[in-house]
């Protein structure tokens, strides 16, 4: 084994280990309603609840990561996420409007057993919209793509702005502790199936498209010359983000910043081959995510569980600058 | 075995539909090494751009030793043709010996031919420094490289100003480089603004202005002195060196 490959085995260890001292802390930790704290293995009675929230956080976070990944290769930038492509948006929007239409059909509760389906098709319109505006002499400009991706995103959070002024008062907290971000302890068996089989082949198959995106961090014309099919792979990396994205979306409402920071905390730990990225980076998100979860687990300011969102964007948003400042930013 | 460009007109839409080419007929042969001159916009990167499959002519078509260039896929592409681009651009923390990798994308992995291209552009003393972290001059020697190790033998090796940016020597190193390879076999067409370097090192020579043909054939014959004033708006002269041979020089507008 080469230096590479020792460092991709390495940095995959480290990660492993770091995932499941994350997901053993989630199940372990205990909260009584006093607010003690206590390690100890949950009773069988309500052990599930935490085992779906380490379900539902390992399939948002590894979902997340892998579609940063995903949208950094296609865009050649590394600041580009799911967020500013307006895939994040557009799958709020999606799960907002099915809300929305079964509260006014007085069908509340359909929606959360189906919500994969409102986020997908919420992500891919946008992804349509952003793919078509971004067009430039028949090919897609990455440039275009992140300035209609911001334009697209921000007329989307108005519609869901809308939205949420035309439900009812009583559907304003849960709607506003859902676009918070939120890791349910109880949530739709259909859904955490169906966001965990995508999460799963996603990862799989983007872990196969390795090789191209290593090809593709070259020019256009250059990655064409040696012999990668461009076009095709920025179809496939264009929908298999806004699936993953739509994915988690579906589950946990938009969380900010795990598509952004998981792929560059991969990065500095297992450089910038993609075949080892990918896998990486989804364990990437899965600390950050489960670890969020866990961290909000322990921390109480008296009002109840904290939305996951505010620690994962407490943590990117410095990561972020930091990315900036550094230089890491830069391809 | 050669390359056939054939009534090749070419228009940028965003241009409003003045037409870059204009009906180019030009061939490239193995083992020699064409150079394509001209001003700037003269359509010397559109016309490579053609050739390498990334622009579709408006009309015309690309014979890559026979076959039209469109009926060619991807991989069989990259197995006839390398090309070095204008501007080098790699978007990741590659290392020199991992860009260089990349030229086999589509072909079998060669540690030999890797460490071959490294070490025929002097670049196994940088192979494990970052791309990105490398000077100008020294990222088109990493490409240059990268290009070396895909093409295949009787290959065709297209390159666009691949040496704008480097010393003196290490362009000479270049130049050398290009005319083994093409004693070897290879179709080199190479794209160049030095027309000093062009007259010493190309067999052949394609003159281009505002998208026509101005003329193309031996290097001798196309760099007639009175030819090169009219396209570039410049005086040259061909001054003769102690040791016998000539170099073009030029002077003022």
């Amino acid at each position: 084994m080469n230096g590479a490959g020792r460092r991709h085995l390495r940095g995959l260890l480290i990660l492993v280990c770091l995932a499941t001292v994350a997901a053993v802390l989630r199940i372990v930790i205990d909260r009584d309603p006093e607010g003690h704290i206590a390690l100890a293995w949950p009773k069988p009675e309500y052990a599930w609840l935490r085992w779906t929230a380490l379900a539902v956080g390992a399939t948002v976070g590894s979902s997340l990561a892998t579609s940063g990944v995903l949208l950094q290769a296609l865009l050649r930038n590394p600041l580009a996420s799911p967020a500013i492509l307006g895939i994040t948006t557009g799958a709020a929007l999606g799960v907002m409007t099915a809300m929305y239409v079964g509260h006014v059909t007085g069908m509340d509760s359909a929606w959360t057993s189906t919500s994969v389906t409102p986020a997908l098709a919420g992500a891919l319109a946008v992804m349509g919209v952003v793919y078509m505006l971004s067009q430039r002499r028949g090919r897609l400009d990455p440039v275009s793509l992140v300035l209609v991706g911001v334009i697209v995103s921000a007329v989307c959070g108005a519609l869901i702005m809308l939205l949420q002024h035309l439900v009812p008062s009583g559907l304003h907290g849960e709607i506003l502790r859902w676009m918070m971000g939120r890791i349910p302890e109880a949530t739709p068996a259909m859904s955490l199936a169906v966001a965990g089989a995508m999460a799963a082949s996603g990862i799989v198959i983007a872990t196969s498209m390795g090789r191209a995106m290593d090809a593709a961090t070259l020019g256009d014309d250059e990655a064409r010359s040696v012999g990668l099919s461009l076009g095709a792979l920025r179809i496939w990396l264009f929908l298999l983000a806004g699936a993953l994205t739509a994915g988690a979306v579906a589950l946990c409402g938009p969380i900010g910043f795990v598509g952004l920071i998981a792929p560059h905390a991969a990065r500095l730990l297992l450089g910038p081959h993609h075949t080892p990225l990918v896998p990486a980076a989804a364990l990437a998100g899965i600390i950050l995510v489960v670890g969020s979860d866990v961290a909000r687990q322990v921390i109480d300011l008296g009002a109840g569980r904290m939305p996951i969102g505010i620690f994962t964007a407490l943590i990117g948003g410095p990561a972020f600058i930091w990315l900036l400042l550094t230089g890491r930013g830069q391809a | 075995m050669s390359v056939a460009v054939r009534g090749v007109t070419h228009r940028y839409r965003h241009t409003g539909g003045d037409a870059a080419l204009r009906g180019i007929n030009v061939d490239a042969a193995p083992g020699r090494i064409t150079a394509v001159l001209g001003p700037n916009a003269a359509g010397k990167s559109t016309l490579l751009r053609c050739v390498i499959g990334a622009l579709t002519p408006t009309a015309g078509c690309v014979l890559i030793d026979g076959t039209p260039a469109s009926e060619l896929d991807a991989g069989t592409l990259a197995r006839r043709i390398a090309y070095v681009p204008q501007r080098p651009l790699v978007a990741a923390a590659f290392t020199v010996r991992e860009v260089v990798e990349l030229g086999r994308y589509a072909l079998p992995a060669s540690r030999r031919r890797i460490d071959l291209a490294l070490e025929q552009l002097q670049l196994q003393g940088i192979a494990d420094r970052p791309f990105p972290l490398l000077s100008v001059g020294q990222q088109q020697r990493v490409t240059l490289a990268r290009a070396v190790a895909q093409l295949s033998s009787g290959g065709h090796l297209l390159l666009d100003e691949p040496a704008s940016a480097m010393d003196l020597y290490h362009a000479h190193t270049c130049a050398a480089l290009l005319r083994r390879l093409a004693d070897e076999g290879a179709t080199v067409v190479i794209a160049m603004h030095d027309l000093t370097a062009a007259a010493s090192m190309a067999d052949e020579c394609w003159l281009l202005r505002d998208g026509r043909l101005v003329a193309a054939g031996p290097t001798s014959e196309v760099m007639d002195i009175q030819r090169l004033q009219e396209v570039f708006g410049v005086e040259f002269e061909w001054v003769r060196r102690p040791g016998g041979d000539s170099v073009l020089i030029a002077g003022s507008p």
